[in-house]
C-alpha cells in the first residue's frame, strides 16, 4: 500500500494505492489519526486502489466519522471493483464518493 | 571442514622454512666475505715475497745475465736466497723473467729438481699471464692477483712485481705462484662449522619461539575453539561459563567478546524462554476462546431433526483461532425459521469480541418475536453503535421464513449476494441494493424485501472469504467458480453443497495461507409439513 499526503490550509488530500486490507489498514488509519487535527476538508483519492477489504472499509467509515464532526470528506476515483464493494456493503450511503 | 594441518603444524613448517632461508643466505654472504678475506691474504702474502725478491734483486745484473747466459757468483747468490725462501715459505713457483712480446725468458727459477727453468729459457705466456705482466711490468705497477686454475700447474694465484735497474726502469719481473688446494678445503671447512652454528642457533631459537607461539597463540585458540564447541550445551547449564585468557593482545579481546556474547546469548534465551511461555499461555487461552466461539455457532446437524419442512448445514473456518464471521439459525416460534450469516470487519480477536457481541444482540431481539428483519438489524444497530469505540461494523445477512408458506423476508446489510437455485434450475446469485453494515452510522433504517421460496428451492449464503479467497498469485476465487462449484451436482443437500465449495476454494487456493475467515450456509426448502 502506498499513502500520499498533501496538505493545503485546511484541505488533506490523501493518495491511497495498492491493497487496503487487514495488513495494511491500521498503517493508514494511524496516518489518518495523526494528521486530521484541524482538516475541515478531507479528499481521499483511492484511484490507485486494487482492492480494499472490510478492514479497510471500517478505516473510511472511521475516518468519516472523524470529518463528519469537523468539516466534510470525499471519496474520489473509486474503480469499479471497489465501486461495486461500496455498493455491495451500502458504504454508498455512508460515503461521500464522487 | 578437514583440517588439513594443525596451527602446530603450520607453526613448525613455517619456522622451518624461515630457518632454511636464514641459512642459504647467511652461508651465501660470510662464504662471499670469506673468499674477499682469503684472497686478499694471499695477495699480500704472494706481493710481499716479490716485492722482497724485487727489491734485493740488482737490476743492472739482469741484462748481462740474459746477454751472456753466463752464471757468476752473485747469480748463484740470489738463487741460493730464492731456493731458501721458497723452501722455508712452501711457495708453488718462484721465478724470475723477463717478459716479451710473444714469451718470457727465465733468469732465476727457483727450483731444485731437474723440471727447472735455466736462465735464459723461453717459454709462452699462460693463460692471462700476458695481460698480467703487461700489467705489473711498469715503474708503478698494480698490484693485482691472478687466480689460474690449469692443467700442468694446477689451481694456483700468481703475483708479479717489477725489478728496477739502477735509472729506475723495469728490467725483469720477479713472480710467485702459490698453491690454492688448502684455500678449498679450508672454505669447505669453514662454511660446514658456519652451517653447524648457524643450524645449532636456529634450532634452539625456533624452539623457543615455538614454545612462546604455543603460549601466546596457539594455546589460547584452542580454549576459545573448545568453548565455542560446548558453548551450546553449557548454556543449559546453570553455571556460568567464562574463558580466561591474558596474553593482553587480541587474543585476550577475543576472549572477553566471545564471553560477552556467551553472557548477552544467556540472557537472551532468558527472555526468550520468558516470551516463548507467555507465547504459550496466549495459544493456550486462544485454544480455548476458538472453543467457546465455536460452541457459540449451533454445530448439531440436523439441528431441528423433527422438521421436516427443511435442511439446513452451515461451517465456519477462521482464518485465525478466532474469527469475525458466524452465521445463526433458529426457530422465532413454530412456524418462523430466522436465518443469518454475517461478517465484523478485521480479524482475530477484536473482531471475535464483537462478533460475541453482535450474535447475541441479534438473536435477543429476533427471538423477542419480531419477524422483520429490517427491524431486528435496527435495534441491533441501535445498541452495537453506542460506545463502539474501535469503530468495528458488521454485515448481516439476515432472512425470517415462514415455514408453512414459504415466503419470507430479508434484508442485506452489506453483505455478500446471496445464491437462490429453484427446483431444477441452477444457482444464480440474487442481485439488490443492500443497506449500509450494521453499527456504521446511528439510525439507519435498514430495507427489506419478500421473498418465496418453493418446495426444492435452494439457498446458500457465505463471507467474503469464499468470493475473495487468493491463490498464490493474487488472483480472487469470486463467485463464478463459486456458483460453477454448486451446480456441480444439482442432487446435492445442504452439506454437500458446503464441501464441494470449500473443495474448489482449497483446490484454486493451493498452498496459499487462508487470509479470511471461511463461512458458509446452506438450505433447502421441502415445503410445509404434511
Amino acid at each position: 500500500m502506498t499513502i500520499n499526503k498533501t496538505l493545503n490550509e485546511n484541505k488533506l488530500t490523501v493518495g491511497i494505492g495498492g491493497r487496503l486490507d487487514t495488513v495494511t489498514a491500521p498503517e493508514l488509519e494511524k496516518e489518518l489519526n495523526d494528521s486530521l487535527e484541524g482538516i475541515t476538508d478531507l479528499v481521499l483519492d483511492i484511484s490507485e486502489l486494487d482492492y480494499i477489504s472490510s478492514a479497510g472499509l471500517r478505516v473510511l467509515l472511521s475516518a468519516q466519522k472523524t470529518m463528519n464532526k469537523q468539516g466534510s470528506m470525499t471519496v474520489t476515483g473509486a474503480n469499479e471493483a471497489i465501486m461495486e464493494i461500496f455498493d455491495v456493503t451500502g458504504f454508498v450511503d455512508l460515503l461521500n464518493i464522487q | 571442514m578437514k583440517k588439513r594441518l594443525t596451527l602446530t603444524a603450520k607453526a613448525l613448517l613455517s619456522l622451518t622454512l624461515m630457518a632454511a632461508f636464514i641459512i642459504v643466505f647467511t652461508c651465501l654472504g660470510i662464504s662471499f666475505s670469506f673468499y674477499l678475506d682469503m684472497k686478499e691474504d694471499y695477495r699480500r702474502t704472494a706481493f710481499s715475497y716479490t716485492r722482497t725478491a724485487a727489491d734485493f734483486i740488482n737490476g743492472d745484473t739482469i741484462k748481462k745475465y740474459y746477454e751472456t747466459g753466463e752464471k757468476d757468483d752473485y747469480y748463484y747468490t740470489i738463487l741460493d736466497f730464492l731456493c731458501s725462501a721458497r723452501k722455508e715459505s712452501n711457495l708453488k713457483y718462484y721465478y724470475v723473467f723477463i717478459p716479451f712480446e710473444n714469451d718470457v725468458v727465465y733468469i732465476w727459477d727457483a727450483d731444485n729438481t731437474e723440471n727447472a727453468c735455466d736462465l735464459g729459457y723461453h717459454e709462452p705466456y699462460l693463460e692471462n699471464g700476458k695481460k698480467t705482466a703487461e700489467g705489473a711490468f711498469k715503474k708503478d705497477p698494480k698490484e693485482e692477483l691472478t687466480i689460474n686454475r690449469d692443467a700442468v700447474y694446477g689451481f694456483i694465484a700468481s703475483a708479479c712485481s717489477p725489478v728496477f735497474d739502477s735509472s729506475g726502469e723495469p728490467v725483469a719481473l720477479v713472480a710467485v705462484d702459490m698453491a690454492m688446494e688448502g684455500w678449498i678445503e679450508s672454505l669447505v671447512m669453514f662454511i660446514s662449522l658456519e652451517i653447524l652454528n648457524v643450524l645449532l642457533v636456529i634450532i634452539v631459537s625456533m624452539v623457543v619461539l615455538y614454545f612462546i607461539m604455543r603460549r601466546s597463540v596457539i594455546r589460547p585458540i584452542e580454549v576459545i575453539n573448545a568453548a565455542a564447541k560446548d558453548m551450546v550445551s553449557a548454556l543449559d547449564s546453570e553455571e556460568k561459563t567464562s574463558i580466561e585468557i591474558h596474553t593482553r593482545d587480541e587474543l585476550e579481546e577475543l576472549a572477553g567478546s566471545f564471553n560477552q556474547m556467551n553472557d548477552e546469548l544467556r540472557d537472551y534465551l532468558i527472555r526468550l524462554a520468558a516470551v516463548t511461555a507467555e507465547k504459550e499461555r496466549i495459544g493456550a487461552e486462544l485454544n480455548v476462546a476458538t472453543q467457546i466461539q465455536a460452541a457459540m455457532l449451533p454445530s448439531v446437524f440436523p439441528p431441528f431433526p423433527d422438521r421436516k419442512e427443511f435442511d439446513i448445514y452451515a461451517t465456519m473456518t477462521p482464518a485465525k483461532e478466532v474469527g469475525g464471521d458466524f452465521y445463526d439459525f433458529f426457530l422465532i416460534d413454530d412456524d418462523h425459521l430466522a436465518m443469518l450469516i454475517a461478517d465484523v470487519s478485521g480479524k482475530g480477536v477484536p473482531a471475535a469480541l464483537f462478533m460475541v457481541i453482535a450474535k447475541t444482540i441479534i438473536k435477543n431481539h429476533a427471538q423477542l418475536g419480531e419477524i422483520s428483519p429490517a427491524k431486528i438489524l435496527m435495534s441491533a444497530n441501535e445498541q452495537l453503535c453506542e460506545g463502539n469505540q474501535a469503530e468495528l461494523f458488521v454485515t448481516v445477512w439476515l432472512a425470517v421464513i415462514e415455514l408453512s408458506t414459504g415466503k419470507g423476508k430479508a434484508a442485506n446489510a452489506g453483505h455478500e449476494h446471496p445464491a437462490l437455485c429453484r427446483r431444477d434450475g441452477k444457482f444464480e446469485l440474487i442481485e439488490y441494493r443492500h443497506s449500509p453494515a450494521v453499527a456504521t452510522m446511528d439510525g439507519i433504517r435498514f430495507k427489506e424485501h419478500d421473498f418465496e421460496l418453493y418446495p426444492g428451492d435452494k439457498l446458500f449464503v457465505y463471507t467474503d472469504g469464499v468470493a475473495e479467497a487468493t491463490d498464490a498469485h493474487d488472483c480472487l476465487y469470486g463467485t463464478e467458480r463459486m456458483i460453477d462449484a454448486l451446480n456441480k451436482d444439482p442432487a446435492a443437500g445442504p452439506a454437500e453443497m458446503l464441501s464441494a465449495v470449500k473443495a474448489s476454494v482449497d483446490e484454486f487456493v493451493g498452498d496459499a495461507p487462508q487470509f479470511d475467515d471461511l463461512t458458509m450456509l446452506g438450505m433447502v426448502y421441502y415445503g410445509p409439513a404434511k
